[in-house]
């Protein structure tokens, strides 16, 4: 290519962008007004208030967990371990309040220190050892799961009905008339969209997972992203699985294995959605939602809660399909 | 290789043009290649090059135009009807897998076999007797890729894409940048052989002397079209040449000298950073530009990453402005004011798919924030100021960087780090892949760096790391030669000559003085 030539197609690309870009958040509405379509249609109640509330604070917990895991890909790394992350606020928290009695807000600390520490071996193994973090999370994976194990002797839970009214309203209280779990979420949503899409660290952060050798040498500190990174995105997730926790009043060991694919589905469907293929937390909050309207609507339904899973892979796989055919059509012109 | 005038053209795309989306980027042009025929191709970034290169590979359909290959004209241009019709591109890029053989990557997709499985011994001494015989070079089939060095991998390149004996014509795309000097004469006695074949050589580069070392005849485009092909004495002037080019005469393109300073910006001594160099002294005053000269191998771009804390120092003290510092992560480096403009650019120098703004405002982000939220509209602002300066095009910061030509690259990398008003500028072939118009500019940006915004101030230390002879000795005051590690000359540049520079640089002056190990 030419210089002049880039210079002109760049900027009437860039209208034709701007029209691809419309065109594919546009066909992505298209699925999910059919999908919502669909399920206002057959599903009972689908469309009542209180269910699209429901679907809202059933959510809650994943787009926390999403949230961290935005962090992470923005990064240009992946993290397996936010679900030992979550079980490990849960039992940190749990077990703070049954075995030491402690006040229910210390417990919320102690519970999100759990996930710093889960998060703090990531950082450790990707930073200082230089393992990949796809490689560092899946041995945290293996590691925090067994520590489950062990610690419960075989994995049963540990629960404590005398938790305290306080704890138990992080997960069925309500803050001004709201669930307090949409308010959590939603002041973590806010942080996090500061944080990534808003500030200078954002900025950098972006870099580094784009290109993160051309971040070093632009005099970006690479390692303490990267450390702290990890850290976050641990205590975030922690948050979830206090949550969790204070909804049933106990900590259920490898419970937060369930959110990690989900919460990878989340950040690529958002990811995809953007014109540029970077994750963001806009996009991953569209795709939590999206994920949470699917499993509510199944369950109206009364359809086997396993379909919910083969529904889910086909939409992803129709989402991705349709992203990487627009990118291909931009690309030819 | 005498042509006669009248030989007739093996190779002739005539009226060929070729519009994108407001831009007519080929305007008429044509380009005929006689066989037995190196042709220089060249122009400016954006003159249309590139553009007529991928006419013929098939990958541009011509909005007008004909293509005519040993008298057939070609319909239905394709990719594949183009292999077809034996034309070849050596592309810039190696295009190798590291753990493969010689003999493996020449037969890569082309394997010959038998029943029972491939021939390897068979491969294996074709590629040996392609290497040996039309390339001039002694090549062992059973080294693997990654132990070779850049040039014997290119030539590897081109033994791959010609190995079928059905080349015709070959297009050599920018084949020397990242080769050494003594490289370079290696891959041209190769490209020489191919000339003695009878095949029809395409020969597109930025370096005017190779092109006037190298080619028979020269097509010069400029904005699109054709405006000149240049034969004899004429394709032999590079003075001719850039006229022919820039449609005017560039009559300095080093900018003029500076007031130097007394005052040491950088110190280092004992340097070392073994097994790569060791025992460097270097100073860099305010106001000077000291250049940096050897081969491949000797210590050169090492010494460089040691400086920028990209490979830590193992033995040596630096001193910037005065103050013992300990530069072992690049982002200290830049705290303390010693900013590198890297010899990857794609990779090193900018977030490609970032915008042109984000990508100036990258080491300075705190400058363009408040309480580090990001103030976009300042930004732009500020990254506007800076790419007016530099006369950075497109004039839109809100540009991705990928789509930008080399020049205009460099020039968003060199205007980050004039954001950051630096003391010491490292750059590392600082005009490499960059036309003719840009250097000139970058030069005297270069120029305008070590002299410092207004008079008071002393200006930066500039440190430029080049393998190419004539800009070192252009645009520098001082230049240190290393060889093997080790620094053998440090002499002003009106000491120097082209020749008792390159003499230097391979060595051979110090080689007859004895004083080599």
């Amino acid at each position: 290519m030419t210089e002049n030539t880039q210079v002109k197609a760049s900027s009437s690309a860039s209208l034709k962008q701007q029209a691809v870009g419309f065109l594919k958040q546009f066909g992505f509405l298209l699925i999910i007004a059919a999908v919502f379509g669909f399920f206002s249609l057959y599903a009972t109640n689908f469309l009542s208030s209180s269910n699209l509330l429901n679907i809202v604070e059933g959510s809650s917990i994943l787009l926390i967990l999403a949230l961290g895991m935005t962090y992470i890909v923005a990064l240009g790394g992946i993290d397996l371990s936010v679900g030992i992350a979550f079980d490990f606020g849960a039992a940190f928290a749990i077990v703070a309040l049954k075995n030491y009695d402690l006040v229910w807000y210390l417990a919320v600390m102690v519970g999100v220190s759990g996930g710093l520490l889960v998060g703090l071996l990531n950082a450790f193994l990707v930073v200082k050892l230089s393992v990949s973090p796809f490689m560092a999370t899946l041995g945290t994976f293996f590691i925090g799961s067994s520590v489950q194990r062990i610690f419960t002797n075989g994995g049963g839970p540990i629960s404590h009905r005398g938790a305290p009214q306080e704890f138990r309203d992080l997960a069925v209280g309500k803050i001004a008339g709201i669930p307090s779990e949409i308010v959590i979420a939603s002041v973590l949503l806010l942080v996090y969209f500061l944080f990534l899409e808003k500030s200078i660290f954002g900025k950098r952060i972006h870099a580094i997972g784009m290109q993160r050798e051309a971040a070093l040498v632009a005099g970006i500190n690479v390692n303490r992203y990267l450390f702290w990174g990890f850290v976050i995105a641990g205590g975030t997730c922690a948050i979830g699985g206090i949550i969790g926790s204070a909804n049933l009043r106990m900590f259920s060991p490898l419970a937060g294995y369930s959110y990690l694919l989900d919460a990878i589905a989340a950040v690529f469907i958002g990811a995809s959605l953007s014109r540029n293929g970077r994750p963001s937390v806009s996009g991953t909050l569209i795709g939590v939602l999206f994920l949470g309207m699917i499993a509510n609507g199944l369950n109206l339904m009364g359809l086997n809660f396993n379909t919910k899973d083969a529904l889910e892979g086909v939409i992803l796989v129709v989402v991705l399909m349709l992203a990487v055919y627009q990118q291909k059509s931009l690309g030819k012109s | 290789m005498v042509n006669e005038l009248n030989t007739p053209s093996y190779l002739q795309m005539e009226s060929i043009s070729k519009a994108f989306p407001g831009v007519q980027a080929l305007d008429n042009a044509s380009l005929s290649v006689r066989a037995a025929e190196i042709h220089g191709l060249v122009g400016e970034n954006g003159a249309g090059k590139s553009t007529i290169i991928k006419v013929l590979a098939g990958v541009y359909s011509p909005d007008e135009g004909s293509i005519v290959i040993d008298n057939i004209e070609q319909k239905n241009h394709s990719p594949a009807s183009v292999h077809e019709a034996g034309v070849r591109f050596i592309h810039q890029e190696l295009n190798l897998v590291p753990h493969f053989t010689v003999a493996e990557s020449v037969f890569m997709g082309q394997e010959i076999s038998s029943p029972v499985g491939l021939r390897k011994r068979q491969m294996r001494s074709r590629a040996e007797d392609f290497l040996q015989q039309s390339l001039q070079y002694q090549l062992s089939g059973k080294k693997l890729i990654r132990d070779l060095g850049v040039a014997e991998r290119k030539l590897v390149q081109i033994a791959r894409a010609l190995i079928d004996n059905k080349a015709k014509v070959v297009v050599f795309d920018e084949p020397t940048g990242p080769l050494a000097s003594n490289e370079v004469e290696q891959l041209f006695r190769a490209i020489r052989g191919l000339r003695e074949r009878g095949i029809a050589i395409v020969y597109v580069s930025h370096y005017l002397g190779e092109i006037t070392d190298l080619c028979d005849r020269v097509t010069v485009f400029r904005n699109g079209k054709t405006v000149s092909v240049l034969a004899g004495a004429d394709a032999e002037n590079s003075q001719t040449i850039i006229q022919q080019m820039v449609g005017r005469d560039i009559t300095t393109l080093y900018p003029e000298r500076r007031r130097v300073s007394e005052k040491f910006v950088l110190s280092c001594a004992g340097l070392s950073c073994q097994p790569y160099f060791q025992g460097v002294d270097l100073n860099v005053s305010a106001g000077e530009i000291v250049g940096i000269a050897g081969l491949v191998g000797s210590g050169r771009e090492e010494l460089i990453d040691v400086l920028y804390g990209l490979k830590k120092a193992t033995a040596g003290t630096v001193e910037l402005d005065g103050q013992a510092l300990r530069v072992n992560k690049p982002h200290i480096a830049v705290k303390n004011g010693i900013v590198l403009v890297p010899r990857d650019r794609r990779n090193a120098g900018l977030v490609l798919d970032m915008t042109v703004a984000d990508n100036i405002n990258l080491a300075s982000l705190d400058e363009v924030s408040t309480f580090k939220l990001e103030r976009k509209g300042l930004g732009r602002k500020r990254a506007t100021a800076l790419a007016d300066k530099l006369d950075i095009r497109p004039k839109n910061v809100n540009a991705v960087v990928r789509y930008l030509s080399g020049g205009n690259q460099q020039k968003v990398v060199l205007a980050k780090w004039l954001a950051t008003g630096s003391r010491l500028f490292v750059m590392d072939e600082p005009t490499i892949g960059v036309d003719i118009g840009a250097k000139v500019e970058i030069y005297q940006l270069i120029a305008d760096l070590a002299s410092g915004s207004n008079a008071e101030s002393d200006g930066a230390g500039v440190i430029i790391s080049s393998s190419d002879p004539s800009e070192l000795l252009g645009l520098c005051d001082r230049i240190i030669v290393l060889l093997r590690g080790e620094i053998i000359a440090v002499k002003a540049v009106d000491e120097l000559t082209l020749d008792s520079l390159l003499a230097l640089t391979t060595g051979g002056v110090v080689a007859t003085a004895g004083a080599l190990h």
